[in-house]
């Protein structure tokens, strides 16, 4: 079969022709304003003002958003109401008939909501609009072993190879009589058959991954030849820099944050 | 039970013109095997019998059900589909129940169902094993599980995708014999398969495939007598029909007896 297992959209964008290191450098300068900061806006505001405006730059931000809201929404809406409703001991702010939502629970569910929402946008982001292959020859130019690189480059593919597999075993079941065209329950009920031999095939395709390496030499030392070039240029090597050390500065200013108060006290 | 295949174009979403106008019509009674190269379209055209994938253009007709109007799972009352990979439907813990799933789920009643099964299993030579855990078997007898599984469906037509691969000579014998007893049954019998001699054995009628198109069908002793035609899909015709041709005789037999009695004596 000629299925690729990676989430790449092949377009010609600019977002596209970025050398991958620069868009690795901003998907990280992302997470470390999202995740290093207390408050809860910021990752809001950098899903916004960043992952937003790149998207769009590439074209890719229609799947974007709809593989976003398919994700976080379930999340959400769990978070909201089981930590909004069932916060131990808040301020309620808000009255639902006998029940009623806690501030501190609404705050931290818009928080974790907009954590995941940065997260996963940011990752959707690099992945829709780099070839794996780029990614995995940047990062090796840069002196990071194979071992690392194939880690990253298999969390990449996890999804869509989870995705194939799925869509495999559930047309076995289907065609075994299981219903599972119809109202949300039928098709939940019809998942569940699916994940035993979801993970099952999974730890068997470990296994073959494995094997699969060691017989073409992923151990070797040494250096390799690769048919790939990439493209970069003293303007982008500036920006990684630049956001590398923006990112830097945010992880101290964050850590600072966080020691400042402990310490006066 | 007839099944019509009418001019039938399929274009995966990724963008492979698997099939380019299909046209087939199968009486009750058939039995036919699909063969040519990989990637010529018949696991395809396999899966728009039981609704899985449904026509781009064109129609596809189970009696008098147009697979675009009813559910795999409905279809699968009618059309048994073995997949080629056992590990893709392993959704029990044993085998018994393994194979009862499709009858459960179909609606038969338990002691049908474990009676189908029962005897589902008897005829695979798995009778001894039905309260084994499915992953305990070997892979040859996983393979024969799902044969199992399909036939205790009792569906008046059965598609089995590959079910020779990995088999030793035992393993031929009972799918021939299981092959057979279908026959005997009057119950349509597809099969894909790139054992030519398999085919030649248990099959009446052939249906070669290249690249997304029907090459030749036809009686299977006809198909086998155009070596050149079946060379442009890497098929090769089976020992005795090239016996025959390098000996010039005007025969394609697919016995040993149908080779002698064309011998001049
Ligand atoms: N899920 C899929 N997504 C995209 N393309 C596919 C998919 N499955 C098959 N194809 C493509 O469709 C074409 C026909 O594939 P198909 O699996 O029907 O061939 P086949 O005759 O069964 O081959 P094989 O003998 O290898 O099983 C091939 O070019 C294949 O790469
Ligand atoms: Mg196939």
């Amino acid at each position: 079969m000629s299925q690729s297992f990676s989430l790449y959209i092949p377009t010609n964008s600019g977002m596209h022709r970025l050398h991958p290191l620069t868009k690795l450098a901003l998907v990280f300068l992302c997470l470390v304003l999202g995740l290093f900061l207390p408050g809860v806006w910021l990752s809001y505001a950098t899903f916004a003002l960043i992952i937003i405006p790149s998207a769009l730059w590439g074209g890719v931000l229609p799947r974007l958003l709809s593989a976003l809201f398919k994700t976080a929404l379930p999340i959400a809406l769990s978070l909201f109401l089981i930590q909004g409703l069932f916060w131990p001991g808040g301020t309620p702010i808000l009255h639902l008939g006998p029940l009623s939502f806690k501030e501190e629970g609404l705050y931290f569910s818009i928080q974790r909501t907009g954590r995941f929402i940065m997260i996963i946008g940011s990752f959707l982001l690099l992945t829709f609009t780099t070839r794996p292959d780029e990614l995995m020859l940047a990062l090796n130019r840069h002196g990071i072993p194979n071992s690392i690189t194939y880690i990253i480059l298999s969390t990449m593919q996890i999804i869509p190879r989870f995705q194939a597999k799925a869509n495999t075993i559930l047309d076995a079941q289907r065609s075994r009589g299981l219903e599972t065209e119809g109202n949300v329950l039928v098709r939940i009920r019809a998942l569940l058959p699916l994940i035993q031999p979801l993970l099952l095939g999974s730890i068997v395709d470990i296994d073959e991954r494995a094997i699969a390496l060691e017989v073409r030499a992923f151990g070797r030392k040494g250096p390799r030849t690769s048919l790939l070039t990439l493209h970069d240029t003293p303007a982008q090597r500036i920006a990684r820099w630049l956001m590398l050390l923006a990112a830097v500065a945010v992880i101290a200013w964050g850590i600072y944050l966080w020691l400042a108060p402990r310490f006066i006290a | 039970m007839n099944l019509v295949i009418d001019d039938v174009g399929f274009t995966y979403p990724g963008g492979a013109e698997a099939l380019r106008g299909v046209s087939l019509r199968i009486q009750g009674g058939e039995s036919i095997a699909f063969i040519g190269e990989n990637g010529a379209g018949k696991t395809t055209l396999m899966k728009h019998l039981n609704g899985l994938l449904k026509p781009s253009r064109g129609r596809v007709t189970v009696d008098d059900w147009d697979t675009r109007e009813h559910t795999v799972a409905k279809l699968a009352a009618r059309v048994g589909f073995v997949f080629q990979n056992p590990d893709d439907q392993i959704v029990e813990r044993t085998v018994i129940d393994e194979v009862a799933f499709g009858p459960r789920r179909l609606g038969q009643s338990e002691t049908d169902a474990l009676a189908n099964s029962v005897a589902a299993l008897e005829i695979v030579g798995l009778s001894d094993e039905s309260r084994t855990h499915p992953y305990d078997l070997s892979a040859s007898q996983r393979k024969l599980m799902t044969l199992a599984s399909v036939l205790a469906m009792r569906t008046p037509v059965v598609i089995f995708d590959e079910p020779t691969m990995g088999q030793d000579a035992r393993g031929l014998k009972l799918i021939g014999d299981i092959v057979e007893e279908l026959k005997r049954e009057k119950r349509i019998v597809l099969i894909i398969t790139h054992d030519i001699d398999f085919c030649s054995a248990h099959f009446e009628r052939v249906v070669a495939m290249a690249d997304g198109r029907v090459l030749i069908d036809g009686p299977t002793a006809e198909v086998m007598a155009r070596a050149d035609l079946l060379a442009t899909t890497n098929v090769e015709p089976p020992q005795l029909v090239r016996l025959a041709q390098a000996l010039g005789l005007p025969v394609a037999p697919l016995t040993i007896d149908g080779l002698i009695a064309a011998l001049p004596r």
